[in-house]
């Protein structure tokens, strides 16, 4: 339970030698009354709400979230290929409301960085001392010539989980025994690296079962891949044949696609699909350029002690939407920088100095409906920027024994349902 | 040492082996980390995956931080281990790991 009474923990930290100290804080964390706002309801900002809440009971903290309930994309890719039910993705802001969270279901439309305002669709104002931003990505609408809002609702990105994720497994389904599928992976950075190549082994998976005619073909903007050399022994080893993939050297960035003929053209030659899944070049979420955070890559530099956005005071910038390399566009990643941030700010609030520290990444991704493989790293935040860890992280064994796989499946249902219930409640 | 370790595989395979999940109740805590002490800072990166209930990843309470300190510096200096642990314990320094073990600990004495 989320509770307003000190834990367990707490009062054995009160009672212990060391807990002298950590008990000042708490009792300066009580004292602090700020205004806390935070757009964006995923698992960076449903996160950061939580986690301020706790840290800071007496602050005043407001979600603005323009969808009344999320569908969270890790695992979507099972609901593409009909291994998992869409409502299993579904969550719901009614914890973060009965924990005394303001939830405003609006559109963000405006940020003003000087009066420290964010205006939602209805006109209404909510100013704030600190503004944590968390609004992941936004699409790059006609980067690709011919692939807009429109477009999408023929050629489905399911890049954002939701009704697009079932409109791409509704096609799939419905695809005849012998059909093109067609895929096209955008360039570096994009939500979730290895995504595409999870979704085409699961794509693969269910074609292989209940279309063995079928092919998948692949075009990629990128040359190489995260986790290639696990993805590419499990195409060959589990799909012998069934998935073809043209990287950027073999002209595989597409250029343009046509709805009406369910075509994609790449600069060499035009690939017509049964189904195509078309994800879509991204930027940081529209609201981060509004409030300036956003620089010339379309994405928002931070200094990931704190999260704090380089180019604005007083907002910072979580999840998708920042350049946090070498952490990745993950979940999980979303997930801990929300809690860094949310602790950093109640300490920064309390009159303490923020710390460096150490951060980690670890991303499942299925090869299969039993199996998986994962890639973690580990990073500290000194010195203004991220690093990764020499000789820590990295990726699943490869030519590991079957049960390692499906160690690193159940392990992946674990790791969802934990960080789905810290996130949502 | 090696046995504890063992212990912590082994309650992860069982259950993976069952295919059992815990039966979810609403006692998750948010995370243990109420407060902002640099060592929960250090030790708030542990919480995305070991939720209470457990399951294929192990659930971290209740465990004193010697048992703690002795499974991840195990993890820590097994060279030929793969694990999502292996890979991750590798970026942590001893005194890491003694710090997140005693936090993680929940004041259980050694």
């Amino acid at each position: 339970m989320t509770t307003l009474v000190p834990n367990r923990r707490d009062l054995l930290l009160t009672l212990s030698g060391t807990g002298l100290l950590a008990a000042l804080p708490l009792a300066a964390h009580a004292q602090v009354r700020a205004r806390l706002v935070i757009i964006g309801g995923g698992f960076g900002g449903a996160t950061a709400a939580r986690f301020l809440k706790r840290l800071l009971p007496e602050a005043a903290i407001t979600l603005i979230e323009a969808n009344p309930e999320y569908y969270a994309c890790p695992f979507s890719n099972l609901v593409v290929a009909g291994l998992r039910d869409l409502s299993a993705q579904r969550f719901s802001y009614d914890s973060l409301k009965a924990e005394g969270i303001e939830f405003v279901q609006e559109r963000a439309t405006d940020v003003d960085p000087v009066s420290r305002t964010v205006t939602v669709e209805s006109g209404r104002a909510l100013t704030y001392d600190k503004l944590i931003l968390s609004p992941g990505i936004d699409f790059r609408w006609n980067a690709i010539d011919g692939y807009d809002e429109a477009a999408a609702e023929v050629l489905p990105h399911a890049w954002k989980a939701g009704p697009q994720t079932g409109l791409l497994q509704q096609q799939i389904q419905d695809m005849k025994d012998g059909g093109v599928v067609v895929m096209s992976v955008p360039p570096a950075p994009f939500r979730c690296p290895p995504g595409p190549y999870e979704r085409a082994s699961l794509i693969a998976h269910y074609l292989k079962t209940h279309k063995p005619k079928s092919k998948l073909i692949i075009l990629d903007a990128q040359e190489k891949f995260s986790k290639q050399p696990l993805f590419e022994d499990a195409w060959s080893s589990l799909y012998p044949g069934l998935i073809e993939r043209y990287g950027a050297n073999e002209f595989g960035r597409v250029i343009a696609v046509s709805p009406s003929s369910r075509t994609l053209s790449t600069e060499f030659e035009d690939v017509s699909a049964d189904v195509a899944n078309v994800i879509p070049p991204q930027h940081a979420g529209v609201i981060a350029h509004r409030a300036g955070v956003a620089d010339m890559t379309g994405w928002c530099p931070i200094d990931p002690i704190d999260f704090r956005s380089t180019l604005q005071p007083d907002i910072h910038v979580i999840g998708d939407a920042t350049i946090a390399s070498p952490m990745p566009k993950s979940a999980f990643s979303a997930n801990l920088q929300a809690k860094v941030c949310a602790m950093q700010i109640a300490r920064a609030l309390s009159g303490e100095a923020v710390e460096p520290t150490t951060l980690t990444n670890t991303c499942y991704s299925y090869i299969s409906d039993r199996k998986a493989v994962s890639i973690t790293g580990v990073y500290t935040n000194d010195g203004g920027s991220l690093h990764s860890v020499e000789g820590a992280g990295g990726l699943s064994p490869l030519n590991a024994d079957p049960i390692v796989r499906e160690n690193e499946a159940l392990q992946a249902k674990t790791w969802f349902r934990t960080i789905t219930k810290q996130t949502f409640g | 040492m090696t046995r504890q370790l063992g212990a912590l595989t082994i309650i992860a395979l069982f259950v993976g082996a069952c295919g059992s999940t815990p039966v979810e109740t609403d006692s998750i805590e948010l995370s243990p980390m109420a407060d902002t002490s640099s060592a929960a800072v250090l030790s708030v990166a542990c919480s995305g995956c070991h939720g209470p209930t457990g399951g294929a990843i192990t659930s971290l309470e209740g465990r004193s931080s010697a048992e703690l300190r002795e499974a991840l510096l195990r993890y820590r200096s097994d060279a030929d281990g793969g694990s999502v642990m292996h890979r991750m314990m590798r970026g942590y320094s001893e005194a890491d790991i003694e710090t997140i073990s005693a936090y993680l600990a929940e004041g259980v004495s050694e």
